[in-house]
């Protein structure tokens, strides 16, 4: 019993980031019904840029949780930005002239300039990044856990909460959410969709860049670390659905919660595949995922 | 039929002398000699000291005037610890750089892949890393092989990993922990192989992806299984994952493992949880000779620091190019063939830093290091020490390869 509570726990913990990440891929898809597949990429962009930030205020005397807390802004400022040139080069021109893959080319190929752009300024190697909060693990009754899952937790949910009250209560969200159930219409209530959609994308990558912050101090930090994230929160979209927010927290938890499982009752050399196989099933049952709802394409 | 013969022999005699004029017109031209190694990524920390090592010793070579009247000049090559890379570089060098040899290889499988081109080639080549036990005899059928070794092999580490937890710390039932790639499977099956010498079956043998993050199902599997020890085969940031994980789940054994545990990546990343990990090292930094001592202050004086990233890569990529410089002074001559039976038959007992190299190979043998040569380190407070100094001790300091 204690093992199965250690390996949710520990599950939990991983499948909230996945969540975070999924959540991203989420909000461009309920505005522009496209995503964002430099996903990864933003959340080690995120990372980097977190990594020289901190080490920089570490350098000038402060403690590491101060410099995590005044690194934060400056991450979420870098997503916005980074999300919104995505949009501008990746995704804008393809809408403009209705591609159906343009922006699928569009945005893997950035991910992949992202992931160079990072390999010329980094380096190639995995850095350690410095972490905020005591790396001494509590005990939960016979659960061990580090502070800095509890932190991801609570992070990861705090933010969707945020940007989920952000787009129902105030007026720039509620165009998020007019053009996410019919661009057409909001467009014509004098709403500038174009600007929404750009907007859903600086913070879709900005809950991937703050992804990033998160996981770097249990792992380590490098170009290399967004790619399988990215990859199995693309699994977590699917299987949550794109178009439930709640969804993908749920999703994400699946994905992490099985992985573990999976490792420890059955062989840790088949801990991907559960997750691969739960991707399939859940497209041929129930296409638009598990909370997802079905939406009819009208041509 | 005699006729070709006649005249096939003074066409090679017109080659032979062309070549010879062509050579002595090249006289004060550098031999080239390639170096292949990882110098950015995962494995890069032993990439960047085996070059480092390699390059000091060829500028104490040139200061002392070269080899045959004639500098060395080093053509280093990144192979990013990929095997398509290391195959292209391989080509590079042997067809468009014209090396005469090549130092390096840090990975396995991109040694496994690339050595091939020198052997049709008949380019010698010194790999003073990777550690795969198949890498010096690719080829049983083939007569003579241009693969040589200055790094100890899968077999004697995985021997010294079970003697020490088994004989040494009585530890009976140990875990197996290995990465999915070449090196970690390789690695686990010469492990358990080495195990069942000594009547041992691990009690669990878990599995991990590079670039895994959580590695709590593995550890947890290892922990209810019972081990009392930790054998892993891996590199360092999944090796400072598993240390971690220990540490989370509030779980303490021994880890030993392969030469890896050595590396700065997992020094770094596991901090205080990684002390106390055991594994083969054929070189600690530690001036325990002279010659030790010089080449650890050379090596500082050169390139900064107080740590070398890896001591290991470092020391044997120093002592591979004073081998493969002995080898040439004695063959008189640049070319492959020469230089392989000259390095089959060495005459010059070279005082290296990992050990004295007396006819370190023969035309069987292509390894220089014999199991009696490492000793196990230990990770203590950022930095690898003696696990057991009395191995070092008095007359031991100094380990050689036994004649046979």
């Amino acid at each position: 019993m204690d093992i199965l509570a250690q390996l949710i726990v520990s599950g939990i913990s991983v499948g909230m980031v996945y969540g975070v990440i999924a959540f991203g891929y989420q909000l461009t898809f309920a505005t522009s019904k496209t995503l964002n597949f430099g996903q990864g990429e933003a959340l080690m962009l995120g990372a980097l840029v977190g990594l020289t930030t901190i080490n920089f205020l570490i350098a000038t005397g402060m403690s590491t949780l101060v410099a995590f807390a005044l690194m934060l802004p400056i991450v979420l400022i870098f997503g916005l930005a980074q999300g919104a040139v995505v949009e501008f080069l990746g995704v804008r021109q393809a809408m403009r002239t209705k591609s159906e893959a343009g922006w699928i080319m569009a945005t893997i190929a950035l991910g992949i300039i992202f992931k160079n752009l990072a390999e010329n300024i980094w380096g190639r190697d995995a850095l350690r990044f410095p972490s905020p909060l005591p790396e001494q693990a509590l005990s939960l009754g016979a659960v061990r856990i580090q502070p800095m899952e509890i932190a991801i937790l609570l992070g990861a949910l705090g933010l969707m909460v945020a940007v989920e009250i952000f787009n129902r209560k105030s007026i720039y969200g509620k165009a998020v959410v007019a053009t996410a159930l019919d661009r057409d219409a909001a467009g014509l209530m004098g709403i500038d969709t174009r600007l929404v959609i750009t907007f859903s994308y600086a913070l879709s990558s900005m809950s991937a860049a703050f992804a990033g912050v998160l996981v770097a101090p249990i792992t380590l930090t490098g170009p290399a670390m967004g790619g399988a994230l990215g990859l199995k929160a693309f699994a977590v979209a699917i299987i949550g659905g794109l178009s439930s927010g709640y969804g993908v927290v749920v999703g994400g938890m699946i994905l992490g919660i099985t992985e573990n499982l999976t490792g420890y009752y059955i062989s840790t050399g088949y801990k991907d595949v559960p997750g691969l196989l739960l991707l399939l099933l859940v497209l041929s049952i129930k296409p638009a995922g598990l909370f997802g709802s079905t939406a009819i394409k009208k041509v | 039929m005699a006729n070709k013969i006649f005249l096939a022999s003074i066409l090679t005699s017109t080659a032979l002398v062309g070549m010879t004029l062509v050579a002595s017109a090249q006289s004060n031209n550098p031999i080239k000699v390639g170096l292949s190694g990882p110098f950015t990524g995962g494995s890069s920390s032993m990439g960047v000291s085996m070059r480092d090592g390699v390059k000091l010793a060829v500028d104490e070579i040139n200061k002392a005037g070269g080899v045959l009247g004639r500098p060395i000049q080093l053509i280093e090559r990144d192979d990013e610890a990929k095997n398509e890379v290391g195959v292209q570089i391989a080509q590079e060098l042997i067809n468009k750089e014209k090396v005469v040899a090549t130092l390096g290889f840090i990975n396995t499988g991109v040694a496994q892949a690339a050595q091939r081109f020198y052997q049709e080639s008949e380019i010698p080549v010194l790999n003073n890393v990777a550690t795969g036990s198949i890498l010096t005899n690719q080829w049983p059928d083939q007569k003579v092989n241009y693969v040589f070794r200055t790094s100890a092999n899968d077999i004697i580490q995985s021997a010294m990993i079970s003697n020490e937890a088994v004989t040494r710390l009585g530890l009976k039932k140990p875990a197996i922990l290995a990465d999915s790639t070449n090196y970690g499977q390789l690695g686990r099956e010469d492990l358990t192989l080495a195990l069942s010498k000594l009547n041992v079956k691990p009690v669990a043998a878990e599995k991990f992806n590079i670039g895994d993050t959580d590695m709590t199902a593995q550890v947890l599997k290892a922990k209810e299984a019972g081990a009392d020890v930790i054998l892993t085969y891996a590199i360092g940031p999944e090796l400072a994952q598993i240390a971690n994980a220990m540490a989370k789940l509030g779980w303490k054994v021994p880890m030993v493992g392969s030469w890896t545990l050595s590396m700065a990546s997992y020094i770094d990343t596991a901090g205080p949880n990684g002390d106390g990990a055991i594994m083969p090292q054929t070189f600690i930094e530690a001036p325990t000779t002279p010659k030790r001592k010089a080449f650890i202050e050379a090596y500082h004086k050169a390139y900064g620091g107080d740590r070398m990233p890896s001591p290991v890569s470092a020391a044997q990529g120093y002592d591979s190019a004073y081998i493969l410089a002995a080898a040439i002074t004695q063959a008189k001559s640049t070319e492959g063939p020469k230089i392989r039976q000259a390095l089959e038959n060495l005459e010059a007992k070279i005082e290296g830093v990992v050990t004295t190299y007396d006819k370190p190979y023969s035309a069987k043998d292509h390894e220089a290091i014999s199991p009696n040569i490492p000793i196990m380190g230990l990770v203590k407070g950022g930095r690898v020490v003696p696990a057991h100094p009395e191995d070092l001790a008095g007359d031991k300091a100094v380990r050689v390869k036994p004649k046979g």
